[in-house]
């Protein structure tokens, strides 16, 4: 397949929103691959990464958030189990909903096949892409800074 | 007749590890009258489904929707046919995408409002502002995967004190569906219909009055009679409901709450014993949480 473009970024701790790409496919593909990977190693937190500052940071957001009393072994669960860091991905094609990949993933592809009419789960098939693309990346959660990923549009 | 609903639920479309197939197959074999598919920003697996009903013509409904899974909270619009983008969702303006939405002609609630968020998981929680609900058609009191008392008992009566106020919103539950879970003893939602009628539309005309009962399958129903108002009981028959001994309605209104054994099947109710506006909810035996089998429609005298 061609590439159409490359962009590489880094979003910081705490970062909660989108960014968006765009470009112009001047000649008409049959096939599009939207690849989109972040660093598998800013995704989770390791056990020595459980400092008592983060621990006792975890315990604090659980009370005023939730007045949720949590002793710090549950918190240091919840830093190794359930805190992510959470990237998808979402496209339009002349403003038209192409698809969006909304799970747990550090690596994904948004794949159209126009010839054999299929696409990724989550993406809606079709034949043709031509004019203007837009790409979303949407950070729903960033957990550690320097967080790097890079995202690729090809064609064919 | 009453129709069962299942408006919350998700496939591999996007996190869920059931196909579009076997989320048909499950509900078609827990008799569900219509099920809506609300994918987590998608709307790619309605096409899917809206192909094998049109092949296979089998004895369920579908409504075609999405679930907006955002930053600040989850609308869940169990119909949403044309793509609405949430871009430029607002913390302190949702209202802009449910009127959006609604303009699309689409169904909208708000989904697990008191989920926990981050940092847990960052959205989960409703944490947009919405200070008119116009364009709001539904909460989703219970979504049964999460905890009763921590999640599920606040969206209740965040539910009530919005009604009670006077705010015209119905309430429905969701399965919230990410794979072969039993619905047995879980909150579905349920609407009046006709056999054979368009149960999307029913659904419309149902939220639109405010004529929605969240339940495990036992509901209570009123009619008025002179000065009293009587309730009913109504089995609905839903798979894997277990009967209680005995059971309780209460009513509840802006300043306290009444309770009426209706174990006999129904109970009349003086009009004067009931305020202006009145939540009914059923109990199997004695009133708590736990005990919890249908919430109402609310009375509005």
């Amino acid at each position: 397949m061609k590439e159409v473009y490359r962009v590489e970024g880094i979003v910081n701790r705490g970062f909660v929103g989108q960014i968006t790409y765009m470009v112009n496919l001047e000649e008409p593909f049959s096939k599009l691959d939207i690849h989109f990977v972040f660093d598998a190693s800013k995704r989770k937190f390791s056990p020595d990464e459980a400092t008592p500052e983060l621990i006792a940071d975890t315990v604090a957001v659980c009370k005023k958030n939730y007045d949720l009393d949590i002793d710090e072994n549950r918190a240091r669960g919840i830093i190794l189990g359930d805190m992510k860091t959470e990237i998808h991905t979402l496209a339009t094609l002349n403003d038209e909903f192409l698809g969006c990949i909304h799970r747990q993933m550090t690596d994904r592809h948004m794949f159209f096949d126009g010839v054999n009419g299929t696409a990724t789960e989550g993406c809606i098939p079709r034949e043709r892409f031509e004019g203007v693309l837009k790409v979303t990346v949407l950070a729903f959660n960033v957990i550690k800074d320097g967080t790097r990923y890079e995202l690729t549009v090809s064609g064919e | 007749m009453f129709k069962r609903y299942e408006l919350h639920n998700h496939t591999v479309e996007s996190d869920a590890n059931i196909t579009c197939r076997e989320l048909l197959d499950i509900m078609l074999a827990d008799g569900v009258d219509c099920f809506a598919i609300t994918d987590h920003n998608t709307t790619s697996g309605q096409p899917i489904i809206k192909k094998i009903l049109a092949e296979e013509k089998p004895p369920i409904q579908c409504a075609y929707g999405m679930e907006y899974t955002t930053y600040f909270g989850h609308i869940v619009c169990p119909v949403l046919e044309t793509y609405v983008p949430w871009d430029s969702i607002n913390r302190k303006k949702p209202e802009l995408l449910f009127e959006a939405c609604k303009k699309a002609n689409a169904i909208t609630g708000v989904a697990h409002p008191f989920s926990y968020g981050d940092p847990f998981a960052r959205g989960c929680r409703f944490e947009m502002e919405i200070t008119d609900f116009t364009n709001v058609d539904y909460i989703e009191i219970v979504n049964n995967p999460e905890p009763l008392h921590e999640v599920n008992e606040p969206g209740i009566l965040w539910w009530e004190s919005l009604v009670l106020k006077g705010e015209k919103v119905a309430a429905c539950a969701g399965m919230d569906l990410h794979g072969r879970d039993s619905m047995a003893m879980k909150f579905a939602t349920y609407a009046e219909g006709k056999e054979g009628g368009d149960a999307v539309a029913e659904l419309r005309a149902a939220l639109a009055a405010g004529r929605t009962w969240v339940s495990k399958g036992m509901l209570v129903t009123g009619d008025i009679d002179g000065e009293v108002a009587v309730f009913h009981l109504c089995d609905v028959k839903k798979p894997g409901f277990i009967p209680s001994d005995t059971y309780t309605l209460t009513l509840r209104d802006k300043d306290s709450t009444t309770a009426y054994d209706i174990t006999s099947g129904s109970v009349r109710v003086p009009l004067t014993e009931i305020d202006d506006i009145a939540v009914p909810k059923l109990y199997g035996g004695e009133v708590k949480l736990e005990n919890l089998i249908c919430v109402a429609p609310v009375i509005r005298l």
